[in-house]
Protein backbone atom coordinates (compact mmCIF):
# COMPACT_ATOMS: atom_id res chain seq x y z
CA UNK A 1 0.00 0.00 0.00
CA UNK A 2 1.37 3.71 -0.86
CA UNK A 3 1.56 6.37 0.97
CA UNK A 4 -0.87 8.17 -1.30
CA UNK A 5 -3.44 5.66 -0.88
CA UNK A 6 -3.03 5.07 3.06
CA UNK A 7 -3.66 9.23 2.89
CA UNK A 8 -6.56 8.78 0.52
CA UNK A 9 -7.62 6.41 3.06
CA UNK A 10 -7.46 8.59 5.95
CA UNK A 11 -9.02 11.13 4.47
CA UNK A 12 -12.31 8.83 3.06
CA UNK A 13 -12.92 7.89 7.12
CA UNK A 14 -12.58 10.97 8.24
CA UNK A 15 -15.10 12.46 6.06
CA UNK A 16 -17.72 9.36 6.89
CA UNK A 17 -16.70 10.16 10.44
CA UNK A 18 -17.78 13.33 9.82
CA UNK A 19 -21.21 12.70 8.12
CA UNK A 20 -22.02 10.14 10.59
CA UNK A 21 -21.52 12.71 13.35
CA UNK A 22 -22.97 15.91 12.13
CA UNK A 23 -26.25 13.43 10.85
CA UNK A 24 -26.02 12.53 14.76
CA UNK A 25 -25.67 16.64 15.71
CA UNK A 26 -28.69 17.39 13.06
CA UNK A 27 -31.11 14.83 14.63
CA UNK A 28 -29.95 16.12 18.18
CA UNK A 29 -30.81 19.88 17.34
CA UNK A 30 -34.17 18.26 15.71
CA UNK A 31 -34.95 16.27 19.10
CA UNK A 32 -33.88 19.77 21.25
CA UNK A 33 -35.99 22.05 19.01
CA UNK A 34 -39.03 19.57 19.42
CA UNK A 35 -38.61 19.18 23.56
CA UNK A 36 -38.58 22.89 23.15
CA UNK A 37 -41.89 23.00 21.75
CA UNK A 38 -43.29 20.73 23.84
CA UNK A 39 -42.15 22.18 26.92
CA UNK A 40 -43.15 25.43 25.78
CA UNK A 41 -47.06 24.12 25.17
CA UNK A 42 -47.36 21.42 27.30
CA UNK A 43 -45.05 22.74 30.51
CA UNK A 44 -44.92 26.68 29.73
CA UNK A 45 -41.13 26.44 29.99
CA UNK A 46 -38.54 26.21 27.56
CA UNK A 47 -35.00 24.89 27.86
CA UNK A 48 -32.55 28.10 28.61
CA UNK A 49 -30.37 28.20 25.51
CA UNK A 50 -31.58 25.66 23.78
CA UNK A 51 -30.96 28.00 20.91
CA UNK A 52 -27.82 28.58 21.40
CA UNK A 53 -26.84 24.50 21.19
CA UNK A 54 -28.73 24.12 18.01
CA UNK A 55 -27.43 27.34 15.76
CA UNK A 56 -23.58 26.56 17.01
CA UNK A 57 -24.42 23.01 16.05
CA UNK A 58 -25.76 24.37 12.25
CA UNK A 59 -22.46 26.19 12.58
CA UNK A 60 -20.75 23.14 12.53
CA UNK A 61 -22.89 21.55 9.93
CA UNK A 62 -22.00 24.76 8.01
CA UNK A 63 -18.01 24.07 8.35
CA UNK A 64 -17.27 20.92 8.81
CA UNK A 65 -20.03 19.74 6.42
CA UNK A 66 -18.21 22.03 3.28
CA UNK A 67 -14.85 19.71 4.22
CA UNK A 68 -17.11 17.06 3.03
CA UNK A 69 -18.32 18.65 0.03
CA UNK A 70 -14.74 19.78 -0.73
CA UNK A 71 -13.33 16.00 -0.71
CA UNK A 72 -16.48 15.00 -2.93
CA UNK A 73 -16.00 17.73 -5.25
CA UNK A 74 -19.68 18.64 -4.67
CA UNK A 75 -19.57 22.28 -4.40
CA UNK A 76 -22.35 24.45 -6.02
CA UNK A 77 -20.75 25.84 -9.14
CA UNK A 78 -21.86 27.35 -12.78
CA UNK A 79 -19.86 25.49 -14.96
CA UNK A 80 -21.74 24.90 -17.80
CA UNK A 81 -19.46 26.84 -20.25
CA UNK A 82 -16.33 24.55 -18.53
CA UNK A 83 -17.80 21.81 -19.30
CA UNK A 84 -17.05 22.38 -23.16
CA UNK A 85 -13.36 22.83 -22.85
CA UNK A 86 -10.92 21.10 -24.24
CA UNK A 87 -9.10 18.74 -21.86
CA UNK A 88 -5.98 20.52 -21.00
CA UNK A 89 -8.21 24.16 -20.19
CA UNK A 90 -10.11 22.07 -17.73
CA UNK A 91 -6.60 20.35 -16.06
CA UNK A 92 -5.48 24.28 -15.37
CA UNK A 93 -8.61 25.56 -14.38
CA UNK A 94 -8.46 22.82 -11.83
CA UNK A 95 -5.03 23.69 -10.60
CA UNK A 96 -5.71 27.24 -10.53
CA UNK A 97 -8.58 26.12 -8.66
CA UNK A 98 -6.67 24.14 -6.32
CA UNK A 99 -4.14 27.02 -5.72
CA UNK A 100 -7.33 29.84 -4.87
CA UNK A 101 -8.43 27.57 -2.47
CA UNK A 102 -5.68 26.36 -0.37
CA UNK A 103 -4.50 30.29 -0.43
CA UNK A 104 -7.84 31.36 0.40
CA UNK A 105 -8.80 29.23 2.71
CA UNK A 106 -5.32 29.25 4.45
CA UNK A 107 -5.86 32.76 5.00
CA UNK A 108 -9.34 32.18 6.69
CA UNK A 109 -7.85 29.81 8.72
CA UNK A 110 -5.40 31.56 10.36
CA UNK A 111 -7.74 34.73 11.11
CA UNK A 112 -10.32 32.03 12.37
CA UNK A 113 -7.79 29.96 14.46
CA UNK A 114 -6.68 33.36 15.96
CA UNK A 115 -10.11 34.71 16.68
CA UNK A 116 -11.18 31.32 18.60
CA UNK A 117 -7.75 31.43 20.82
CA UNK A 118 -8.52 35.01 21.54
CA UNK A 119 -12.01 33.21 22.75
CA UNK A 120 -10.84 30.72 24.43
CA UNK A 121 -7.78 32.76 26.36
CA UNK A 122 -10.74 35.33 27.75
CA UNK A 123 -12.43 32.51 28.33
CA UNK A 124 -16.03 33.98 26.74
CA UNK A 125 -19.06 31.88 27.10
CA UNK A 126 -22.48 32.24 25.57
CA UNK A 127 -24.91 33.96 27.03
CA UNK A 128 -27.14 31.50 27.81
CA UNK A 129 -26.17 28.05 27.74
CA UNK A 130 -22.37 29.18 28.72
CA UNK A 131 -20.83 27.39 26.12
CA UNK A 132 -17.11 28.14 25.60
CA UNK A 133 -17.43 30.99 22.30
CA UNK A 134 -13.92 29.15 21.30
CA UNK A 135 -15.70 26.07 20.33
CA UNK A 136 -18.48 27.41 17.76
CA UNK A 137 -15.76 29.76 16.66
CA UNK A 138 -13.56 26.74 15.92
CA UNK A 139 -15.67 25.43 13.57
CA UNK A 140 -14.90 27.73 10.89
CA UNK A 141 -11.05 27.46 11.63
CA UNK A 142 -11.20 23.92 11.55
CA UNK A 143 -13.20 24.16 8.26
CA UNK A 144 -11.33 26.19 6.14
CA UNK A 145 -7.66 24.50 7.96
CA UNK A 146 -8.76 20.81 6.50
CA UNK A 147 -10.44 22.71 3.28
CA UNK A 148 -6.53 24.34 3.04
CA UNK A 149 -5.14 20.47 3.29
CA UNK A 150 -6.99 18.83 0.69
CA UNK A 151 -6.35 21.55 -1.65
CA UNK A 152 -2.79 21.28 -0.86
CA UNK A 153 -3.23 17.57 -0.92
CA UNK A 154 -4.87 17.07 -4.59
CA UNK A 155 -2.15 20.16 -5.66
CA UNK A 156 0.46 17.37 -5.13
CA UNK A 157 -1.53 14.89 -7.18
CA UNK A 158 -2.37 16.14 -9.92
CA UNK A 159 -2.39 13.63 -12.32
CA UNK A 160 -5.04 11.62 -10.07
CA UNK A 161 -8.19 11.11 -11.01
CA UNK A 162 -11.10 13.69 -9.58
CA UNK A 163 -13.50 12.35 -7.28
CA UNK A 164 -16.64 11.00 -8.50
CA UNK A 165 -18.98 14.81 -8.57
CA UNK A 166 -22.11 14.22 -6.55
CA UNK A 167 -24.98 15.67 -9.06
CA UNK A 168 -27.58 16.27 -6.52
CA UNK A 169 -27.92 20.09 -5.60
CA UNK A 170 -30.34 21.16 -2.83
CA UNK A 171 -32.49 23.29 -5.31
CA UNK B 1 -12.18 47.86 -5.83
CA UNK B 2 -14.15 47.13 -9.34
CA UNK B 3 -11.21 44.68 -10.38
CA UNK B 4 -11.85 43.21 -6.82
CA UNK B 5 -16.15 43.58 -6.43
CA UNK B 6 -16.63 43.46 -9.92
CA UNK B 7 -14.35 41.83 -12.92
CA UNK B 8 -12.59 38.70 -10.81
CA UNK B 9 -15.71 37.22 -9.31
CA UNK B 10 -17.24 37.42 -13.08
CA UNK B 11 -14.16 36.02 -14.40
CA UNK B 12 -13.77 32.99 -11.45
CA UNK B 13 -17.70 32.10 -11.95
CA UNK B 14 -17.27 31.90 -16.23
CA UNK B 15 -14.41 29.98 -15.33
CA UNK B 16 -16.22 27.45 -13.18
CA UNK B 17 -14.98 27.62 -10.15
CA UNK B 18 -17.06 26.69 -6.71
CA UNK B 19 -19.39 29.83 -5.84
CA UNK B 20 -17.85 29.83 -2.06
CA UNK B 21 -14.32 30.23 -3.69
CA UNK B 22 -15.29 32.61 -5.93
CA UNK B 23 -16.84 35.20 -3.58
CA UNK B 24 -14.26 34.23 -1.07
CA UNK B 25 -11.56 34.79 -2.99
CA UNK B 26 -12.92 38.48 -4.07
CA UNK B 27 -13.35 39.23 -0.48
CA UNK B 28 -9.85 38.11 0.47
CA UNK B 29 -8.07 40.52 -2.49
CA UNK B 30 -10.53 43.29 -1.72
CA UNK B 31 -9.51 43.19 1.64
CA UNK B 32 -5.98 42.94 1.29
CA UNK B 33 -5.15 44.97 -1.70
CA UNK B 34 -8.11 47.59 -2.02
CA UNK B 35 -9.39 48.25 1.85
CA UNK B 36 -7.41 49.03 5.07
CA UNK B 37 -9.79 46.91 7.29
CA UNK B 38 -8.16 44.01 9.52
CA UNK B 39 -8.93 40.58 8.04
CA UNK B 40 -10.38 39.45 11.08
CA UNK B 41 -13.57 40.63 9.73
CA UNK B 42 -13.94 37.59 7.33
CA UNK B 43 -14.06 35.63 10.01
CA UNK B 44 -16.56 37.86 12.24
CA UNK B 45 -18.60 37.86 8.97
CA UNK B 46 -18.44 33.77 8.63
CA UNK B 47 -18.91 33.03 11.82
CA UNK B 48 -21.96 35.89 11.87
CA UNK B 49 -24.08 35.08 9.12
CA UNK B 50 -24.38 31.10 9.87
CA UNK B 51 -25.15 32.33 13.60
CA UNK B 52 -28.98 32.79 13.00
CA UNK B 53 -31.70 30.47 14.20
CA UNK B 54 -34.16 31.14 11.56
CA UNK B 55 -31.38 29.28 8.94
CA UNK B 56 -31.86 26.10 11.51
CA UNK B 57 -34.95 26.11 9.17
CA UNK B 58 -32.77 25.07 5.97
CA UNK B 59 -31.47 21.68 6.90
CA UNK B 60 -34.80 20.88 8.69
CA UNK B 61 -36.80 21.53 6.22
CA UNK B 62 -34.33 19.27 3.62
CA UNK B 63 -34.01 16.19 6.51
CA UNK B 64 -38.55 16.67 6.89
CA UNK B 65 -38.37 15.96 2.72
CA UNK B 66 -35.59 13.69 2.60
CA UNK B 67 -37.29 11.44 4.99
CA UNK B 68 -40.65 11.40 3.97
CA UNK B 69 -39.20 10.72 -0.20
CA UNK B 70 -37.59 7.65 1.34
CA UNK B 71 -41.05 5.75 1.76
CA UNK B 72 -44.42 5.07 0.21
CA UNK B 73 -45.41 8.45 1.09
CA UNK B 74 -45.78 9.71 -2.53
CA UNK B 75 -47.28 6.53 -3.72
CA UNK B 76 -49.82 6.96 -1.21
CA UNK B 77 -50.07 10.84 -2.27
CA UNK B 78 -51.26 10.18 -6.06
CA UNK B 79 -53.71 7.79 -5.04
CA UNK B 80 -55.19 10.29 -2.63
CA UNK B 81 -55.14 13.05 -5.22
CA UNK B 82 -55.81 10.03 -8.13
CA UNK B 83 -58.75 8.74 -6.99
CA UNK B 84 -60.54 12.46 -5.55
CA UNK B 85 -60.18 13.72 -8.77
CA UNK B 86 -62.36 11.57 -10.89
CA UNK B 87 -63.07 11.48 -14.34
CA UNK B 88 -61.22 14.37 -15.44
CA UNK B 89 -59.26 14.89 -19.40
CA UNK B 90 -55.88 13.93 -18.54
CA UNK B 91 -56.15 12.58 -14.93
CA UNK B 92 -52.65 11.41 -14.81
CA UNK B 93 -51.51 14.82 -15.39
CA UNK B 94 -53.15 16.54 -13.67
CA UNK B 95 -52.78 13.90 -10.52
CA UNK B 96 -48.75 14.67 -11.26
CA UNK B 97 -50.07 18.39 -10.74
CA UNK B 98 -51.62 18.20 -7.90
CA UNK B 99 -49.29 15.75 -5.69
CA UNK B 100 -46.32 17.75 -7.29
CA UNK B 101 -48.31 20.78 -5.23
CA UNK B 102 -49.27 18.74 -2.22
CA UNK B 103 -45.01 17.24 -2.14
CA UNK B 104 -44.29 21.02 -2.28
CA UNK B 105 -45.86 21.53 0.76
CA UNK B 106 -44.00 19.41 2.45
CA UNK B 107 -40.44 19.19 0.87
CA UNK B 108 -39.45 22.81 -0.66
CA UNK B 109 -37.03 20.92 -2.71
CA UNK B 110 -37.58 20.83 -6.71
CA UNK B 111 -34.90 18.23 -7.65
CA UNK B 112 -36.32 15.81 -5.13
CA UNK B 113 -40.18 16.28 -6.16
CA UNK B 114 -39.24 15.91 -9.73
CA UNK B 115 -37.23 12.43 -8.89
CA UNK B 116 -39.83 11.32 -6.81
CA UNK B 117 -42.73 12.03 -8.22
CA UNK B 118 -41.80 11.07 -11.81
CA UNK B 119 -40.55 7.74 -10.69
CA UNK B 120 -44.37 6.92 -9.83
CA UNK B 121 -45.95 9.15 -12.85
CA UNK B 122 -43.98 9.28 -15.49
CA UNK B 123 -44.11 5.21 -16.31
CA UNK B 124 -47.94 5.53 -15.51
CA UNK B 125 -48.41 8.06 -17.90
CA UNK B 126 -46.68 6.44 -20.60
CA UNK B 127 -48.76 3.50 -19.99
CA UNK B 128 -51.73 5.65 -20.86
CA UNK B 129 -50.56 6.43 -23.95
CA UNK B 130 -49.05 10.13 -23.11
CA UNK B 131 -46.76 11.11 -25.41
CA UNK B 132 -43.24 10.40 -24.24
CA UNK B 133 -42.36 14.34 -24.51
CA UNK B 134 -45.42 15.52 -22.74
CA UNK B 135 -44.98 13.39 -19.67
CA UNK B 136 -41.21 14.30 -19.87
CA UNK B 137 -42.09 18.61 -19.95
CA UNK B 138 -44.59 18.03 -17.34
CA UNK B 139 -42.42 16.22 -14.81
CA UNK B 140 -39.40 18.46 -15.46
CA UNK B 141 -41.41 21.88 -15.18
CA UNK B 142 -43.51 20.53 -12.25
CA UNK B 143 -40.94 20.14 -9.64
CA UNK B 144 -40.41 24.02 -9.89
CA UNK B 145 -43.99 24.77 -7.82
CA UNK B 146 -41.55 23.19 -4.93
CA UNK B 147 -39.85 26.23 -4.34
CA UNK B 148 -42.93 28.86 -4.46
CA UNK B 149 -45.23 26.88 -2.28
CA UNK B 150 -44.11 27.04 0.97
CA UNK B 151 -41.84 25.39 2.76
CA UNK B 152 -39.49 26.64 0.23
CA UNK B 153 -35.37 26.90 1.20
CA UNK B 154 -35.01 29.75 -1.44
CA UNK B 155 -37.63 31.49 0.67
CA UNK B 156 -35.80 31.19 3.73
CA UNK B 157 -32.62 32.33 2.12
CA UNK B 158 -34.12 35.23 0.67
CA UNK B 159 -35.77 36.36 3.78
CA UNK B 160 -32.38 36.13 5.38
CA UNK B 161 -30.17 37.89 2.47
CA UNK B 162 -33.48 40.57 2.52
CA UNK B 163 -34.02 40.83 6.42
CA UNK B 164 -37.63 39.89 5.32
CA UNK B 165 -40.11 37.80 7.64
CA UNK B 166 -40.01 34.22 6.20
CA UNK B 167 -43.49 33.52 7.41
CA UNK B 168 -44.61 36.78 5.15
CA UNK B 169 -43.13 35.47 2.50
CA UNK B 170 -44.68 32.23 3.09
CA UNK B 171 -47.81 33.25 2.93
CA UNK B 172 -46.69 35.59 -0.38
CA UNK B 173 -46.10 32.13 -2.32
CA UNK B 174 -49.17 30.12 -1.50
CA UNK B 175 -51.33 31.85 -4.28
CA UNK B 176 -48.74 32.18 -6.88
CA UNK B 177 -48.21 28.25 -6.13
CA UNK B 178 -51.70 27.61 -6.21
CA UNK B 179 -52.07 29.82 -9.78
CA UNK B 180 -49.43 28.34 -11.61
CA UNK B 181 -50.90 24.91 -10.26
CA UNK B 182 -54.05 25.46 -11.85
CA UNK B 183 -52.67 26.78 -15.04
CA UNK B 184 -50.85 23.61 -15.63
CA UNK B 185 -53.67 21.25 -14.82
CA UNK B 186 -55.90 23.21 -17.01
CA UNK B 187 -52.90 23.22 -20.05
CA UNK B 188 -52.87 19.25 -19.00
CA UNK B 189 -56.76 18.83 -19.18
CA UNK B 190 -56.58 20.45 -22.62
CA UNK B 191 -54.19 18.83 -24.19
CA UNK B 192 -55.31 15.48 -23.39
CA UNK B 193 -58.89 16.44 -24.93
CA UNK B 194 -57.44 17.65 -27.80
CA UNK B 195 -54.95 14.82 -28.21
CA UNK B 196 -57.79 11.72 -27.37
CA UNK B 197 -55.72 10.90 -24.63
CA UNK B 198 -58.32 8.72 -21.79
CA UNK B 199 -59.99 9.75 -19.47
CA UNK B 200 -59.27 8.42 -15.52
CA UNK B 201 -61.58 6.24 -14.04
CA UNK B 202 -64.92 7.88 -12.44
CA UNK B 203 -64.92 9.04 -8.72
CA UNK B 204 -65.87 5.97 -6.37
CA UNK B 205 -66.24 7.25 -2.88
CA UNK B 206 -65.37 3.76 -1.52
CA UNK B 207 -61.52 3.44 -3.63
CA UNK B 208 -61.04 7.62 -2.40
CA UNK B 209 -61.67 6.99 1.38
CA UNK B 210 -59.82 3.51 1.00
CA UNK B 211 -56.74 6.02 -0.58
CA UNK B 212 -57.24 8.85 2.22
CA UNK B 213 -57.09 6.26 4.69
CA UNK B 214 -53.60 4.82 3.63
CA UNK B 215 -52.33 8.55 2.74
CA UNK B 216 -53.75 10.45 5.66
CA UNK B 217 -50.68 10.41 7.80
CA UNK B 218 -48.93 11.51 5.11
CA UNK B 219 -51.10 14.56 4.18
CA UNK B 220 -50.89 15.63 8.21
CA UNK B 221 -47.41 16.52 7.09
CA UNK B 222 -48.34 19.76 5.58
CA UNK B 223 -51.42 20.40 7.87
CA UNK B 224 -48.98 20.37 10.37
CA UNK B 225 -46.04 22.74 8.67
CA UNK B 226 -48.81 25.13 7.19
CA UNK B 227 -51.32 25.16 10.06
CA UNK B 228 -48.42 25.47 12.97
CA UNK B 229 -47.21 28.56 11.02
CA UNK B 230 -50.03 30.32 10.23
CA UNK B 231 -51.68 29.24 13.46
CA UNK B 232 -49.50 31.15 15.19
CA UNK B 233 -48.34 28.05 16.67
CA UNK B 234 -44.76 27.12 15.38
CA UNK B 235 -42.07 30.05 13.85
CA UNK B 236 -41.07 28.57 10.63
CA UNK B 237 -37.78 26.52 12.27
CA UNK B 238 -40.16 24.91 15.08
CA UNK B 239 -42.82 24.06 12.70
CA UNK B 240 -39.15 22.22 10.33
CA UNK B 241 -38.24 20.20 13.71
CA UNK B 242 -41.89 19.28 14.54
CA UNK B 243 -42.44 18.09 10.42
CA UNK B 244 -38.66 16.63 10.80
CA UNK B 245 -40.50 14.54 14.00
CA UNK B 246 -43.34 13.88 12.49
CA UNK B 247 -41.32 12.08 9.31
CA UNK B 248 -39.56 9.78 11.32
CA UNK B 249 -42.39 9.04 13.14
CA UNK B 250 -44.59 8.28 10.14
CA UNK B 251 -42.43 6.41 8.04
CA UNK B 252 -40.32 4.69 11.22
CA UNK B 253 -43.57 4.10 12.97
CA UNK B 254 -46.83 4.03 11.39
CA UNK B 255 -45.36 2.73 7.80
CA UNK B 256 -42.46 0.59 9.42
CA UNK B 257 -40.41 1.40 5.61
CA UNK B 258 -37.67 3.17 7.31
CA UNK B 259 -35.15 1.94 9.36
CA UNK B 260 -33.39 3.78 12.02
CA UNK B 261 -29.85 3.25 9.94
CA UNK B 262 -32.26 4.86 6.83
CA UNK B 263 -32.80 7.89 9.45
CA UNK B 264 -29.47 8.16 10.36
CA UNK B 265 -28.48 8.09 6.53
CA UNK B 266 -31.11 10.75 5.84
CA UNK B 267 -29.34 13.04 8.22
CA UNK B 268 -26.29 12.60 6.57
CA UNK B 269 -27.57 13.64 3.36
CA UNK B 270 -29.05 16.49 4.33
CA UNK B 271 -26.03 17.70 6.32
CA UNK B 272 -23.91 17.58 2.92
CA UNK B 273 -26.89 19.40 1.22
CA UNK B 274 -26.91 21.96 3.84
CA UNK B 275 -23.36 22.59 3.70
CA UNK B 276 -23.45 22.83 0.55
CA UNK B 277 -25.66 25.82 1.04
CA UNK B 278 -24.70 27.04 4.15
CA UNK B 279 -20.93 27.84 2.87
CA UNK B 280 -22.44 29.92 0.15
CA UNK B 281 -24.67 31.71 2.14
CA UNK B 282 -21.51 32.19 5.01
CA UNK B 283 -19.38 33.58 1.76
CA UNK B 284 -22.00 35.80 0.31
CA UNK B 285 -22.45 37.50 3.35
CA UNK B 286 -19.17 38.51 3.43
CA UNK B 287 -19.13 39.68 -0.07
CA UNK B 288 -22.41 41.67 0.62
CA UNK B 289 -20.79 43.37 3.73
CA UNK B 290 -18.09 44.59 1.44
CA UNK B 291 -20.54 45.52 -1.26
CA UNK B 292 -22.59 47.52 1.24
CA UNK B 293 -19.66 49.36 2.99
CA UNK B 294 -18.10 50.48 -0.52
CA UNK B 295 -21.65 51.63 -1.11
CA UNK B 296 -22.19 49.62 -4.86
CA UNK B 297 -26.15 49.23 -3.87
CA UNK B 298 -26.55 52.79 -3.12
CA UNK B 299 -24.61 53.84 -6.35
CA UNK B 300 -26.57 51.07 -8.15
CA UNK B 301 -29.92 53.04 -6.59
CA UNK B 302 -28.57 56.48 -7.64
CA UNK B 303 -28.10 54.96 -11.50
CA UNK B 304 -31.47 53.29 -11.87
CA UNK B 305 -33.48 56.87 -10.27
CA UNK B 306 -31.19 59.06 -12.92
CA UNK B 307 -32.42 56.72 -15.62
CA UNK B 308 -36.09 57.96 -14.15
CA UNK B 309 -37.40 54.08 -14.86
CA UNK B 310 -40.82 53.10 -13.68
CA UNK B 311 -41.54 50.07 -11.22
CA UNK B 312 -42.59 48.05 -14.47
CA UNK B 313 -39.68 49.00 -16.47
CA UNK B 314 -37.44 47.93 -13.32
CA UNK B 315 -39.63 44.42 -12.55
CA UNK B 316 -39.34 44.03 -16.70
CA UNK B 317 -35.57 44.38 -16.64
CA UNK B 318 -34.93 42.78 -13.30
CA UNK B 319 -37.26 39.66 -14.63
CA UNK B 320 -35.11 39.70 -17.79
CA UNK B 321 -32.06 39.60 -15.71
CA UNK B 322 -33.30 37.18 -13.24
CA UNK B 323 -34.62 34.59 -16.14
CA UNK B 324 -31.24 35.01 -17.39
CA UNK B 325 -29.24 34.13 -14.35
CA UNK B 326 -31.46 31.80 -13.44
CA UNK B 327 -30.17 29.36 -16.49
CA UNK B 328 -26.86 29.38 -15.59
CA UNK B 329 -26.35 29.73 -11.37
CA UNK B 330 -28.47 27.51 -9.45
CA UNK B 331 -31.08 29.40 -7.58
CA UNK B 332 -29.75 29.96 -3.94
CA UNK B 333 -26.62 31.08 -5.12
CA UNK B 334 -28.37 33.54 -7.71
CA UNK B 335 -30.31 34.73 -4.42
CA UNK B 336 -27.39 34.92 -2.00
CA UNK B 337 -25.17 37.45 -4.48
CA UNK B 338 -28.40 39.10 -6.19
CA UNK B 339 -30.16 40.28 -3.44
CA UNK B 340 -28.10 42.79 -1.83
CA UNK B 341 -27.83 44.61 -4.79
CA UNK B 342 -31.43 44.47 -6.03
CA UNK B 343 -33.15 45.07 -3.00
CA UNK B 344 -31.94 48.82 -2.44
CA UNK B 345 -33.21 49.45 -6.02
CA UNK B 346 -37.00 48.05 -5.94
CA UNK B 347 -37.18 49.20 -2.32
CA UNK B 348 -36.36 52.84 -3.74
CA UNK B 349 -38.55 51.79 -6.46
CA UNK B 350 -41.68 51.46 -4.53
CA UNK B 351 -42.12 48.04 -4.83
CA UNK B 352 -42.41 45.78 -2.08
CA UNK B 353 -39.47 43.30 -0.58
CA UNK B 354 -41.96 40.44 -0.52
CA UNK B 355 -43.51 40.91 -4.22
CA UNK B 356 -39.80 41.03 -5.38
CA UNK B 357 -39.29 37.83 -2.79
CA UNK B 358 -41.59 35.90 -4.86
CA UNK B 359 -41.13 37.12 -8.21
CA UNK B 360 -37.37 36.48 -7.69
CA UNK B 361 -38.33 33.01 -6.37
CA UNK B 362 -40.74 32.38 -9.54
CA UNK B 363 -37.74 33.58 -12.05
CA UNK B 364 -35.11 31.32 -10.44
CA UNK B 365 -38.03 28.34 -10.46
CA UNK B 366 -38.29 28.65 -13.86
CA UNK B 367 -34.09 28.32 -14.12
CA UNK B 368 -34.89 24.93 -12.56
CA UNK B 369 -35.92 23.55 -15.53
CA UNK B 370 -34.92 26.06 -18.10
CA UNK B 371 -33.35 24.46 -20.88
CA UNK B 372 -30.36 23.97 -21.87
CA UNK B 373 -28.69 23.29 -18.45
CA UNK B 374 -31.67 23.73 -15.79
CA UNK B 375 -31.08 21.32 -13.27
CA UNK B 376 -34.47 19.34 -13.26
CA UNK B 377 -33.82 18.69 -16.64
CA UNK B 378 -30.62 16.38 -15.51
CA UNK B 379 -32.49 14.80 -12.60
CA UNK B 380 -35.00 13.87 -15.01
CA UNK B 381 -32.45 12.58 -17.28
CA UNK B 382 -30.63 10.75 -14.99
CA UNK B 383 -32.63 9.72 -12.83
CA UNK B 384 -35.96 8.97 -15.03
CA UNK B 385 -33.96 7.64 -17.95
CA UNK B 386 -35.40 10.27 -20.56
CA UNK B 387 -33.42 11.83 -23.59
CA UNK B 388 -32.62 14.63 -23.64
CA UNK B 389 -34.38 16.47 -27.05
CA UNK B 390 -37.39 14.45 -25.63
CA UNK B 391 -37.46 16.71 -22.79
CA UNK B 392 -36.44 19.79 -24.30
CA UNK B 393 -39.44 19.33 -26.56
CA UNK B 394 -41.67 19.08 -23.80
CA UNK B 395 -40.51 21.42 -21.68
CA UNK B 396 -41.42 24.62 -24.25
CA UNK B 397 -44.81 24.76 -23.69
CA UNK B 398 -44.63 24.57 -20.00
CA UNK B 399 -42.15 27.14 -19.93
CA UNK B 400 -44.45 29.27 -22.37
CA UNK B 401 -47.20 29.07 -19.31
CA UNK B 402 -44.72 29.56 -16.56
CA UNK B 403 -43.38 32.73 -18.55
CA UNK B 404 -47.59 33.87 -18.49
CA UNK B 405 -47.70 33.74 -14.53
CA UNK B 406 -44.71 35.18 -14.08
CA UNK B 407 -45.57 37.74 -15.85
CA UNK B 408 -49.28 37.99 -13.95
CA UNK B 409 -47.36 37.61 -10.46
CA UNK B 410 -44.89 40.76 -11.06
CA UNK B 411 -47.69 42.85 -12.64
CA UNK B 412 -50.26 42.22 -10.33
CA UNK B 413 -48.83 42.63 -6.89
CA UNK B 414 -52.20 41.37 -5.10
CA UNK B 415 -51.44 37.65 -6.12
CA UNK B 416 -48.48 37.58 -4.03
CA UNK B 417 -49.46 40.34 -1.08
CA UNK B 418 -53.08 39.13 -0.66
CA UNK B 419 -51.67 35.46 0.83
CA UNK B 420 -49.17 38.10 2.51
CA UNK B 421 -52.70 40.34 3.79
CA UNK B 422 -54.25 37.27 5.00
CA UNK B 423 -52.11 35.65 7.39
CA UNK B 424 -50.54 38.77 9.09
Amino acid sequence: MSIAWKVEHAFDRLMRMTVITLGVLLIAAVCLNFVNVIGRYAFGKALFGADEIQTYSMVWMAFAGAVVVTWRNAHLRMDVLVARAPPWLKAALRFGELILMAATAGIVFVQSWKYAAQMAAMGRASDAAGIPMAIPHSAVAVGFGLIALIALWRMSRPAAPLDAAITETPS
Amino acid sequence: MSFALGLLPVLLLVAGFPIYLVLLTSCTVALMFFMNVPLSVMHQTLFGSIDAFALLAVPFFIYAGELMGRGSVAQRLVDVVQTGIGRVPGSLGVTTVGTAAIFGAISGVSAATVATIGRIMVPAMLRQRYPEHFAAGLITSVGAIDIIIPPSVPMIVYGVAAQESVPRLYAAGIFPGLLIAAMLALYVMWYARRNGIPDGPAFEARRFFLALRRGIWALGAPVIILGGIYGGVFSPTEAAAVACVYAALVTRLVYREVSWREILDAAGSTVVFTAQILIVVACASVFAWLLTVNQVPAVLVRAIEGMQLSPWMILLALNVLLLVVGCFIDPLSAILILTPLLVPVITAAGIHPVHFGIVLTVNLAIGLFHPPFGINIFVAQSVLGLKLPVIYRGILPFLVLYLIALALITYIPAISLAGMRLFF
